[in-house]
Parts: structure tokens; C-alpha cells; sequence
């Protein structure tokens, strides 16, 4: 009977945490987003209205469409980049023990240095443009024009986050057994063969893991828009987390924050849920 | 003839690649050492003329640096010990007992991982606000303190260990927590380096968090700091790479010192941002 409730106390410390932190703030958001709260006044129930204001703010259809740009933008481009870094890596050259730090040491650089060093970068007069004269490119106001502000952005997510994903592939593909490439040469195939036929295959959960985890990590991303551009111009980097914390941070609108929360939570949802299957057939076994 | 020309085509590819993305850092420490008037200068100087050390002091005088380098180590080094500690215990018991809803118990755990800080930070803050813990160390840590990534991590690692030697303990009559203490933990050293690794790095680097619920000086973190940095008028880049590249030495030392740990712990848990 001890024995029996033992792994429960083990447990336990973690659970109540989780609850208070998560679920309890989720149940809130939930609840909070059918009512009005300005922190000041107590809360007021405005039924869906949260939700139809929502729905009537040009701004918020604004930043989910940003969203959706800026978390393609971002995670289309690491799932090619990263595996085409990764076969790289895996490749035998001389001094690949200091190549591979060089690519790996960037992942533990801190997002807040990484935002001060791109919009020094992106700088009117700074190295990108300096680089581009080179090549007689005219000078382009990166992060101030609404044309080139967003893609900027999702240049630095692209160039954080493929050595990340870079290594996630690394170790799929050095799980995969020496003895299937041996048996292919023997059979007389191609590289692409090999690649097409063994590499990928076998590849596949890691693969699926690697889209689903760069999607809900682009998706819920904004330091940088927070950073660098303060969302603009014009809105044309307001994510859709950043947003939510505008609204409630910046104008004091929580219950509206809260019901925006709702939706990017429910676009989470969806991703996270195709992501259990894979943590269950892939990874966990 | 042809292969080897290939061969070294790629590694040639491989090590431009590597260049581009160290660039910036470069540019980085390079330009810390400029003085104001060279760090827009064309044609590129891709070194300082004169390195100018003076630039860190000063950039580190504008804003109280020390307090943030200190909040964001105890920030750090609290939510890790914490998260290694919770999450292992937690771990350890979904791993090696049965009890009742242990599925369950799992699922919700790992169900929390859709649920991070920057999606709930409004409730989050309602939550902290509640217990009153604005503006205070508990209100900066408390809500980090246990990430289902630690406990999906950790519990991979000890569904692997035998469970002949925890038996074994148990048979001598050591006590349950004693079994966790004395004889899983200590089995599981490279599983708990890498989730520390990783949990430190994760929150060296606070920001939102530190930004939404903290209003005084004394308990800004330095991210945060840099931030204010970079927003303040008189800033210049010179001196906020200066400050940049002091916030960076942290996590280069960690990742140098912990290389093995750290590479192991992303591929393990997939990754953190």
C-alpha cells in the first residue's frame, strides 16, 4: 500500500507546480477572456466580446497574417538548411571536431545579444549595407522599410535556428546503421540512391519532429520584433504573441489579450498535437 | 580525380558556411573596440585600428551591470537547481513505479510543453500578482521552476537504468528517497549535466519574464538590462556591443566547458529557444 502511492509523492512536487503555473493560468486565460480587466477596476463580463472585438480589430487580422508569414519564413527554410548542414557536418574532413563547435557555439548565444547585434547589422550604415556596396547594391533601410523589415526578421530566425535543427539531424543521421550504406554500395548505388532511398526514409521521424518543433518555436517567437522594431513599421512585424503582449501589457486590455492568448494557444494546440503522435512513435518508442 | 575535387568543394562549403554564420559575432567584438566614428566606416575595417578597452568600463558604467550580471546568475543557477531536482524526483517516479493515473499524470505533464511562457504570459502574471509576488525574486523564479522538458529528458534516462540496482537498495533497506539519492542520481550524471546545461542557458537569458513583472533596478536581469541599454538615447553601438559581448561570456564558457553535455541535451530533448 506504501509502495503503491511512492511514485505518486515523487511526482507530486512537479505536478503542483505545473498546475499552478500552467493549467490554472490557462483556465484563467480561458475565463478572463470572456470578460473585461484593466488590472484597475474589477473584471466585468462582456460574454464574447473579447472575441468580436477580436474579430473587428484590423490590427489583430494584421498580426496573425504577419504570424503566419514570419513562422513559414522562418521554419520552411530550416527544415532544407538544416539538413543540408547536417549532411554536411557529417561528412569526414579534416578538422571537423573545431567545425562543428564553430557551427554549435552560436546555439548558446543569448536571443537579447543576438537582437542588438542584427539591428546593428541591419544599420542604415552598417555591415550588411557595407557588404552589399561592395557588389554596387544601393542601401536599403532593413528594418524601416515595410517591405524588408519582416523578411529581415526571419533571415536571423533562419540563421539561428539551422545549426539547432542542424544538430537534431546530425544525431538522426548517425543513428542510422553503417551496414544499410554498405549493402547499397555493394548493390551498386548512387549517392542520390543511397540518399533517396536509405537516408530519408529512415530519416522520417526526425524529420516530422524537426518541422513540427520549428513551427511552434517560430510561431511563438518576438523578442526581436520587441527589440528591434517595436512591431512596426506599421505593424508589418507584429507577431501575433507580441500583440497579445501589447494589448495587455501596453494598453491594459487583459480580457482582450486573454481571448488572443485563447487563439494562439489554439493554433499551438494544433501543431503540439501532431507533435505527440511523433514524441510517442518517434522518440519516445 | 573528379570525387576529391567534389570532396573538397564541400568542405570548402562547409567552412564558409561556418564563417557566415560567425560573422556577426565577429563584428561584434570587433566593433566593441571601435571608437564612434569608425564603427560606420566605408570601406569596411574589419579590425579597430587602435582596439579602444576603455569602451568596456565605460559602457559598463551607464548602467548598473553588476546587479544585472548577479540577478541573472541567481535567476539561473536557481531555476536550474530546481528544475534538476523537481524534475528528476518527478521523473524518477514516472519511470520506476506504477501508481494510479500515472498515464495520466505524464500526459498532463507533457501537455504543458504546448504552454510556454510567452503564450501565457498575461494569466502567468495574473497568477504572480495573486500570490504577490511582483517585483521580487520569487515572482522571477517560482513560475520557472519546473519545465516538462527536464521531466520528459530525465525520464527517458532512468526508464534505461536496471532496475536490478534500485531492487538491490531497496533490499539492503535503504529508504526511497535515500534509493533516488544515493544510487539513481549518482547513475545518472550525464543526463543531469546536460538538462543543467541546458536549463542555465535557458534562463541566463531571461527577458520577457524579467520584463513583464519587474519594475526595480535591484532585480533586473541582464538581459534586460541590455535591453535598456539599447533603448536609452544616448546609446551607442560601440559601447552596446561592449555590454554585449560581456553578457555573452556566460554562455561561451558554459558552452566550452560543457560541449559534450550540451550537444547531448539538445539532440535529447529536441531543443529550447
Amino acid at each position: 500500500m506504501r509502495q503503491r502511492w511512492t511514485g505518486f509523492l515523487f511526482v507530486l512536487p512537479a505536478l503542483v507546480h505545473l498546475v499552478l503555473f500552467k493549467f490554472y493560468p490557462m483556465a484563467q486565460a480561458f475565463g478572463l477572456s470572456f470578460f473585461k480587466y484593466d488590472l484597475l477596476s474589477p473584471p466585468t463580463p462582456t460574454g464574447l466580446g473579447n472575441y468580436r472585438a477580436l474579430w473587428e480589430n484590423p490590427l489583430f487580422h494584421q498580426s496573425l497574417g504577419v504570424s503566419v508569414k514570419y513562422t513559414l519564413g522562418v521554419a520552411v527554410p530550416e527544415w532544407f538548411l538544416a539538413l543540408a548542414l547536417a549532411l554536411l557536418l557529417n561528412r569526414s574532413m579534416p578538422g571537423r571536431g573545431v567545425i562543428r563547435l564553430a557551427y554549435f557555439l552560436p546555439i548558446a548565444m543569448s536571443q537579447i545579444v543576438v537582437a542588438l547585434v542584427w539591428k546593428f547589422l541591419y544599420h542604415p550604415y552598417g555591415l550588411v549595407n557595407g557588404l552589399l556596396s561592395l557588389v554596387s547594391i544601393d542601401r536599403v533601410n532593413w528594418l524601416s522599410d515595410e517591405a524588408t523589415a519582416l523578411p529581415a526578421l526571419a533571415a536571423i530566425g533562419v540563421w539561428r535556428g539551422v545549426p539547432l535543427f542542424a544538430v537534431v539531424y546530425l544525431a538522426g543521421l548517425q543513428a542510422i546503421p553503417g551496414e544499410y550504406y554498405e549493402a547499397s554500395r555493394i548493390d551498386g548505388a548512387g549517392e542520390w540512391q543511397r540518399f533517396r532511398y536509405i537516408t530519408l526514409p529512415l530519416l522520417r521521424p526526425t524529420i516530422l519532429f524537426v518541422v513540427v518543433v520549428s513551427l511552434l518555436l517560430a510561431m511563438k517567437f518576438f523578442v526581436n520584433p520587441l527589440v528591434m522594431t517595436e512591431g512596426g513599421p506599421n505593424g508589418s512585424t507584429r507577431v501575433l504573441p507580441y500583440f497579445i503582449y501589447e494589448t495587455g501589457f501596453a494598453f491594459f486590455r487583459m480580457g482582450e489579450a486573454a481571448a488572443a492568448s485563447v487563439v494562439l494557444f489554439g493554433m499551438a494546440f494544433l501543431f503540439t498535437v501532431v507533435q505527440f503522435r511523433l514524441l510517442r512513435h518517434g522518440v519516445a518508442g | 580525380m573528379m570525387r576529391r575535387g567534389r570532396g573538397y568543394a564541400l568542405d570548402l562549403l562547409t567552412v564558409a558556411g561556418a564563417v557566415v554564420l560567425l560573422l556577426p559575432y565577429f563584428w561584434m567584438v570587433s566593433s566593441s573596440l571601435k571608437t564612434q566614428d569608425e564603427i560606420f566606416r566605408l570601406p569596411i575595417e574589419w579590425l579597430p585600428p587602435v582596439p579602444q578597452w576603455t569602451n568596456y568600463p565605460t559602457a559598463l558604467a551607464r548602467f548598473p551591470f553588476g546587479i544585472y550580471f548577479f540577478n541573472s546568475a541567481l535567476v539561473a543557477v536557481s531555476v536550474m537547481l530546481c528544475n534538476v531536482f523537481i524534475g528528476s524526483l518527478a521523473a524518477y517516479g514516472l519511470a520506476k513505479f506504477r501508481f494510479p493515473f500515472r498515464e495520466l499524470c505524464f500526459r498532463a505533464m507533457l501537455s504543458t510543453l504546448m504552454l510556454p511562457l510567452e503564450i501565457l504570459l498575461v494569466p502567468t502574471f495574473l497568477v504572480v500578482r495573486q500570490l504577490g509576488l511582483l517585483d521580487s525574486y520569487g515572482g522571477l523564479i517560482l513560475p520557472l521552476a519546473v519545465d516538462a522538458f527536464g521531466i520528459f529528458l530525465m525520464r527517458q534516462y532512468f526508464l534505461d537504468l536496471p532496475d536490478s540496482l534500485i531492487e538491490a537498495a531497496r533490499l539492503d533497506g535503504c529508504s526511497e528517497f535515500g534509493i533516488f539519492w544515493r544510487i539513481v542520481v549518482p547513475n545518472s550524471r550525464p543526463a543531469l549535466a546536460a538538462l543543467a546545461v541546458l536549463s542555465f542557458r535557458e534562463n541566463w537569458d531571461q527577458f520577457l519574464w524579467p520584463l513583464v513583472i519587474v519594475s526595480r533596478e535591484a532585480l533586473k536581469t541582464f538581459p534586460l538590462g541590455l535591453a535598456l541599454f539599447e533603448g536609452s538615447f544616448n546609446a551607442s553601438y560601440h559601447e552596446m556591443m561592449a555590454a554585449a559581448v560581456v553578457g555573452m561570456i556566460p554562455m561561451m564558457v558554459l558552452f566550452l566547458v560543457f560541449q559534450r553535455a550540451f550537444v547531448r541535451g539538445l539532440t535529447l530533448t529536441g531543443l529550447r529557444e
